[in-house]
């Protein structure tokens, strides 16, 4: 990785892998270019990134009553606003110190997992995919009284979510090795991770019922005259539910303060998204639902800081809900580390699980070329935030931490069988069955 | 003639009716329709029958149960495999249309609708969604449903076979914790009746009824419970609705004593039902329930394990009771 430019025309070759041709495509084409020639006449395919004007996007707005990705490639609306360039150094290291937590989180875990054989905890890797919950989460008020704090629900992969939006990483490292005293008493492991104090609801093993929930919370600000935001981060995958729909529409009826973040990895479980979507922009179903809605290359945390910073000012003032989709990728499988190696990031080969479609080595490596943590360094040393010298310096710091907080959870106590009978009902524990 | 697994089992009894009725359909998500077996063909029914037939959609458990039952309604037998992630999000179309229709209709719907519901094999550290055990008790409670459970290879592709050629709806749960077994499956078609309660061992002591997951430690208990000198008759119910009432009563009309072993919630669990009809028909016998208390199930594997009924739970309970 040496630029932080995205390589030209990956955006058409990626997305036009999918393993089947569909007739709505072409239909879908004719519909893009027409929007093309109102709104972006600079995008093309060749050209690298392209940005839409400010006059552009009104346009379109105007012709749609909502905003749409154009283009082929997520970095069509490279620059949406300039809002990440106003930040404080203070908050641009932040950022760039949250996407290194997440990631050295990812690859310490892989390689307990690859390593360590007492280590029994697992994980929907998020590696690659930081970018996306590290800026989507700076827009958000991760502290503070309950009352005022966004809140965030997160999928069964969870992991750099509940980092971005400042659960404690050492009782989470704990949870998700079934110990006593992780972030929630070994009850949930990673798939139901939740710290309501920092405005994380929660990971849902589910895919849907999340998305409507939050509309609920979102209602619930609306309701009581809050200008606190709901965020939901789902993937691909979810596009196909009953769940995505409802919760659009609800959302736009009722004009929400909630905000889709629809993280496009291309795979759900281990199925391409075109097996589940007819748009190659899963953006514009949200389009047709009157709902402004963003594609963002959610490689780059500042582009993605940017669509949120839009989405959550619109929301706190009343403007109703957003739809961002940001084109990520994950480096590993969909579940665990098979095909990976300790001590190298990403997993690479057949996954034995993923019989309809699989990975391709060479789409693996290419999205690793245009990796997150690269694009957050070098944008920052480009812009005179950091030097070399002190990015390694925070990247060892951070990779300390990390390791500390992995090395305090393998000392924390094991649960104790019978206090699996409690927390069903507030208080007081339910029979034993199991005997007899 | 050969061992075959238990999705192999199934399988086999899928391309047999959908090679010998050209309108069959069959709709997945995440998990292909494919099995292998040693010595005996791949089947993959999506390369078999083409796309046409057989789609792999996005996620969304309620389409794939309601687009079976419509095909059904249409005349073309259908199936779907719906994997445990989303095992109860398509209940309300299964409970409140396919359940009622054929009544609500004066008996005019015909429906031969399979919807294979998936349970989770129980893993420990899986936790609240994917550890779970409890489709059994939901889908058991619809009237107008047929709800199977079988626990071996040779049980699931007969019932397969018969749920395929029946005109009822049927549910037939799938307990992912049975996908190791393995046992002689005869190569040809053949039918297990959707309404009988299997005999797995004969004994006059003590009557264990189980279901699904529960029966390789229901029969490991049992096993023990043998080689210490107790009389063990153990019954796998293999059908849930129609329940066979009367293999349950004749078995505690003999023994007078009743175990009963869900890996579900103890509430309305299957045993709650074998012990109320057994105890409406059986003068003076005496009972004991082991299941799943009524909590979610935990991730961390020191809770899980403590709180699922396991061989040495259950002889315990037979120890007591005998």
């Amino acid at each position: 990785m040496t630029d932080i430019k995205p390589i030209p025309g990956i955006w058409f070759i990626l997305c036009s892998m999918g393993p089947r041709s569909l007739v709505g495509r072409k239909l879908e084409d004719t519909v893009m270019e027409s929007l093309t020639r109102i709104a972006a006449p600079s995008a093309s395919q060749d050209d690298g990134p392209a940005s839409e004007s400010r006059r552009g996007f009104l346009q379109l707005a105007a012709a749609t009553g909502a905003v749409v990705s154009m283009g082929t490639r997520a970095f069509a609306n490279g620059d949406i606003a300039f809002y990440a360039k106003d930040l404080s150094d203070e908050k641009l290291v932040d950022m760039y110190r949250t996407i290194l937590k997440i990631r050295w989180h990812e690859r310490t875990q892989a390689d307990q997992m690859l390593t360590n054989p007492d280590y029994r905890g697992y994980n929907h890797f998020y590696a690659g995919q930081e970018a996306v919950a590290t800026g989507v989460c700076a827009t958000l008020r991760n502290d503070g009284p309950f009352e005022q704090i966004d809140l965030a629900y997160s999928s069964h992969r969870p992991s750099g979510h509940a980092i971005a939006k400042g659960v404690d990483i050492p009782k989470m490292c704990a949870e998700n090795d079934f110990r006593a005293t992780g972030l929630n008493n070994g009850y949930a492991a990673e798939m139901h991770l939740s710290d309501p104090s920092v405005g994380f609801v929660g990971a849902d093993g589910m895919i849907g019922p999340s998305m409507p929930i939050a509309t609920g919370s979102a209602f619930a600000f609306r309701a009581r005259g809050s200008d606190q935001v709901a965020v939901v981060f789902g993937g691909d995958g979810t596009y196909a539910t009953p769940q995505f729909h409802s919760s659009l529409n609800n959302a736009r009826m009722l004009d929400l303060p909630f905000i889709y973040v629809l993280e496009n990895n291309l795979y759900h479980q281990y199925a391409h998204y075109s097996y589940s979507c007819p748009h190659k922009d899963i953006a514009r179903a949200a389009a047709a639902y009157g709902i402004p809605a963003r594609v963002v290359d959610g490689q780059d945390v500042f582009q993605v800081y940017n669509a949120a910073k839009e989405a959550v000012d619109r929301a706190r003032a009343g403007g109703g809900p957003s739809f961002i989709e940001a084109k990520t990728y994950r480096y590993y499988n969909h579940w665990g580390a098979p095909g990976a190696t300790a001590g190298e990031l990403g997993a690479f080969g057949y996954d034995p699980l993923a019989i309809t479609s699989f990975r391709p080595e060479r789409e693996v490596r290419a999205w690793m070329q245009r990796d997150p943590v690269d694009i957050a360094r070098k944008t920052l040393i480009d812009w005179g935030t950091l030097d070399a010298a002190a990015a390694d310096a925070i990247e060892t710091e951070i990779k300390a931490e990390i390791a500390e907080a992995f090395a305090w959870a393998a000392q924390q106590p094991l649960c104790t069988p019978e206090d699996g009978l409690k927390h069903v009902f507030a208080d007081g524990a339910v029979p034993a069955r199991q005997f007899g | 003639m050969a061992q075959k697994s238990w999705m192999y089992s199934v399988l086999e009894a899928v391309q047999w009716e959908m090679q010998n009725d050209p309108r069959m359909i069959w709709i997945f998500e995440l998990t292909p329709p494919v099995a292998s077996n040693p010595g005996m063909p791949v089947i993959n029914l999506e390369t078999e029958f083409g796309r046409k037939r057989v789609v792999n959609t996005g996620i969304d458990e309620y389409w794939m149960a309601s687009c079976c039952l419509g095909a059904s309604l249409a005349g073309s037998p259908a199936a779907t495999y719906i994997p445990y992630q989303g095992a109860l999000m398509p209940f309300e179309v299964i409970q409140n249309v396919a359940g009622k229709l054929r009544y609500m209709t004066g008996g005019r719907a015909s429906m031969p609708v399979v919807w294979i519901i998936e349970m989770t094999g129980q893993t420990p550290g899986f936790a609240g969604q994917h550890s779970c055990y409890e489709e059994d008790s939901y889908y058991a409670h619809i009237p107008g449903v047929r709800t199977v459970i079988p626990s071996t290879p040779y049980d699931a592709k007969g019932m397969m076979h018969a749920a395929l050629r029946s005109s009822d709806p049927v549910v037939y749960l799938y307990p992912a914790g049975l996908r190791t077994l393995v046992e002689e499956v005869p190569d040809e078609p053949y039918e297990v009746p959707l309404d009988k309660a299997a005999l797995r061992m004969e004994g006059s002591d003590l009557t264990i009824v189980g279901s699904g997951a529960g029966m390789p430690e229901v029969l490991k208990a049992a096993e023990a419970l043998t080689a210490e000198g107790m009389g063990v008759e153990v019954v796998d119910l293999r059908v849930l609705k129609e329940m066979d009432t009367q293999t349950l009563v004749d078995s505690v009309g003999k023994t007078k004593r009743l175990l009963t072993v869900d890996q579900s919630y103890y509430t309305l669990g299957p045993g709650a039902e074998v012990i109320a009809r057994v105890a409406t028909e059986v003068e003076g016998a005496k009972y004991k329930r082991v299941a799943f208390p009524d909590a979610p199930p935990p991730a961390s594997p020191e809770m899980f394990t403590w709180m699922r009924p396991d061989a040495e739970k259950i002889a315990g309970a037979a120890r007591a009771l005998v």
